[in-house]
């Protein structure tokens, strides 16, 4: 079937019916047309575009999106990091001052919701909104500048340090709808955070959420996704990020959930001396989805970044790696390493995996690799040979290529929490942390 | 207590052992002695099961029972154990965490409770002691990054927590300084009992020295050609393997 007009004309209407109804700055207005123009300019992605080859949106393309309603959850659903934390809950994409706690800030950090900043403080967020490059090329993106109506916002100023993590939690719940919340993340210089973004829900339902990223000159900023959308749900994310000179950003995106789930990362690293760590873990089964797409763009000399992502897949499960590393002329002295490393546990299962290096600089430091296999016979027969049963020794052995992953994310009460999802995930049963 | 009789196996079609006979009883230590590609690896496999090494005829039998119908694991609980001539690296998998699963899962074989953790702490900290192994390489991954030496003493020092009832010890010697040569005989002796029975398979005489055998073997070609007490080894160490290679049959008659 032709599923461009079919999408795209229920989303002109709703369009128009949601802008009436929004009362918001002018500035914010047209970014909102901008987006839309930009969402119908581009269409609905075909696997004629390489971009997404392998990305396969026929089962959406089918679903009439319709704006989500109101849904009232209860608390016991969201998940929680066993660690006192500053919390955001976003229910459909509106964000559930009951589900959420705020604790005490340094002095002029913000930490809202991104709809509320908006209306009372609409000078707070328009200097930053829709202001990175990047995901120009995303229809979900664009889809997202034009829908969004709430999310969270955080500002930290000049070196403020947030200690608590700042859980940001995102829940939808509904059949044939599409949510699309959005993140502001502004760290001033010398800020420091700790940011956990979860993504669950019920249903089957569309989540495409953007994220913004703006690190200062000398900011720090773990963050940590962890994408456990319901099974019948499409997750189409994007994140921007934009790092200053000196600044650090360790990033996690853990995949668990969804039918399909995609996430398309832009790093630009705009200054002298700035880190980048990437870390991802996909795990999937079935007939699963996980697909990430980074690009991490060194403009100016010695930088560092690190792609290091992993997936086991099961059954029929696919996986996509599609890493690039771009390093600028004039970006001299860039370190950079790129690893993608797949594990099937089963032959139906498909990982595709595309480690890209674009180099225009001459005086660089960088490596990528790529492995895709089963589990290692030997180390298999090793252990059974101690008396270990063939299914616990397996059980082991993707656990341990997987745990290598979670090990990397140093919030302990959140790699704790991940550790137990992941046997679950895995369905080994339980297995006692090592 | 292992009954070997007429053992012929195959590796990728072609056949390795060709008419094996080996009897070894509690208490007894056997040496195998052979050049390279006698099958004397193979041998070491095929007892311990694993996959490709195909026994086209012939039995064995652990205790009276059909060792080559059993699962690996089956037979590492039923008190057999392989000490590997190429220990695997196993990223990821802590080695206590690794040793604990393996106490365990012959624990649960046996019907036996969990191990306890204080029992368990204090008996890893004894064998620790008795192949002089640091409590890092406890928390390290098995075998990962470890050196050749380490990764000796490391199947060594499994053995003596796992404490089985027959041992297989293959080329345990290969890539050993003289020193850590001794550790590891000396681990090995520390375990000598009269219910214990060792199979030792070398291709030096060197390590003979050290674990002194009942009774040293020679394989050849698949098959035993001449078996005699530890003088056998001082005499292949003079002479090497050269007669046996050179005129088989001429050895066969010799043992006959």
């Amino acid at each position: 079937m032709n599923a461009a007009p079919v999408a795209q004309n229920p989303f002109r209407q709703q369009f128009k019916a949601f802008v009436a109804s929004r009362r918001e700055p002018d500035t914010i207005t047209r970014r909102r047309r901008e987006g839309f123009d930009r969402f119908i300019a581009l269409g609905w992605p075909t696997h004629h575009q390489e971009a997404w080859r392998f990305t396969d949106l026929s089962a959406l393309a089918q679903i009439d999106l319709q704006r989500p309603t109101n849904v009232p959850i209860d608390a016991n659903v969201l998940p929680t990091l066993n660690a006192p934390a500053h919390r955001l809950s976003f229910v459909n994409g509106c964000f559930a001052p009951a589900l959420s706690q705020l604790r005490g800030l340094p002095n002029q950090a913000i930490i809202a919701s991104l709809g509320q900043a908006l209306l009372t403080h609409p000078d707070w967020i328009e200097p930053y909104l829709e202001q990175l490059p990047g995901l120009s090329q995303h229809p979900f993106a664009a889809l997202n500048a034009a829908f969004w109506e709430d999310g969270a916002f955080l500002h930290l100023p000049r070196a403020a340090v947030v200690e608590a993590p700042i859980h940001l939690i995102f829940y939808s719940i509904g059949d044939h709808i599409g949510v699309y919340p959005r993140l502001l993340l502004v760290l001033d210089e010398g800020a420091q955070a700790t940011v956990v973004v979860e993504y669950r829900g019920e249903g089957r339902y569309l989540n495409a959420p953007v994220a913004e990223l703006q690190l200062g000159a000398g900011a720090v900023l773990n963050y940590h996704q962890i994408q456990e959308e319901s099974p019948q749900a499409f997750h189409l994310g994007g994140i921007r990020i934009h790092q200053q000179r000196d600044s650090q950003m360790n990033s996690h995106l853990v995949s668990f959930g969804g039918q399909l789930a995609r996430v398309d990362l832009e790093a630009l690293l705009d200054g002298e001396h700035i880190h980048s760590m990437l870390n991802g873990l996909s795990v999937v089964d079935h007939t699963q989805v996980s697909d990430h797409h980074l690009w991490v763009d060194h403009a100016d000399p010695y930088g560092s970044s690190e792609q290091l992502f992993k997936s086991v897949l099961n059954g029929k499960a696919r996986t996509v790696f599609d890493g690039m590393i771009h390093v600028r002329q004039h970006a001299q002295k860039t370190e950079a390493r790129q690893l993608n490393r797949n594990l099937l546990l089963s032959r139906q299962a498909q990982a595709n995996s595309n480690p890209r290096l674009e180099i225009l600089a001459d005086d660089v430091k960088c490596g990528h690799g790529s492995s895709t296999g089963l589990l290692d016979p030997d180390a298999l027969f090793y252990l059974r040979a101690r008396g270990i049963p063939v299914e616990q020794a397996r059980a082991l052995l993707v656990q341990a290529f997987a745990q290598d992953s979670l090990n990397r994310i140093s919030l302990t009460p959140l790699r704790e929490r991940l550790a137990n999802s992941l046997a679950h995930y895995l369905a080994l049963g339980c297995i006692e942390e090592q | 207590m292992l009954e070997i009789r007429n053992l012929h196996a195959t590796v990728e079609g072609r056949e390795i052992l060709n008419g094996l006979d080996l009897s070894i009883g509690p208490g007894e230590v056997h040496a195998i002695m052979g050049p390279n590609g006698s099958g004397k690896s193979t041998l070491a496999n095929v007892i311990a099961g694993r996959e490709g090494y195909i026994v086209t005829e012939g039995e064995v039998l652990f205790d009276g029972k059909n060792l080559l119908e059993m699962e690996p694991e089956t037979r590492a609980c039923e008190g057999l154990f392989l000490a590997f001539q190429y220990p695997v690296e196993i990223p990821g998998v802590a080695n206590l965490y690794f040793l604990k699963s393996a106490v365990n899962a012959v624990r649960k074989y046996r019907g036996e409770s969990l191990v306890d953790a204080m029992d368990f702490w204090d008996l890893v900290h004894e064998r620790m002691e008795l192949v002089k192994m640091d409590e890092s390489m406890l928390k390290r991954s098995v075998n990962e990054g470890f050196s050749g030496g380490e990764k000796k003493r490391n199947e060594v020092f499994q053995m003596a927590v796992l404490q089985p009832r027959f041992a297989v010890l293959d080329e345990t010697d290969s890539g050993l300084d003289i020193d850590a040569l001794r550790v590891v005989a000396d681990g090995v002796n520390a375990l000598r009992s009269p219910e214990r029975g060792f199979l030792v398979i070398t291709h030096y005489q060197r390590l003979l020295d050290y674990i002194v055998p009942d009774y040293v073997h020679v394989l050849v070609n698949g098959r035993i050609v001449r078996s005699g007490d530890k003088g056998l080894a001082l005499e292949l160490e003079q002479q090497g393997y050269a007669l046996y290679n050179e005129e088989p049959g001429r050895a066969r008659r010799a043992t006959a």
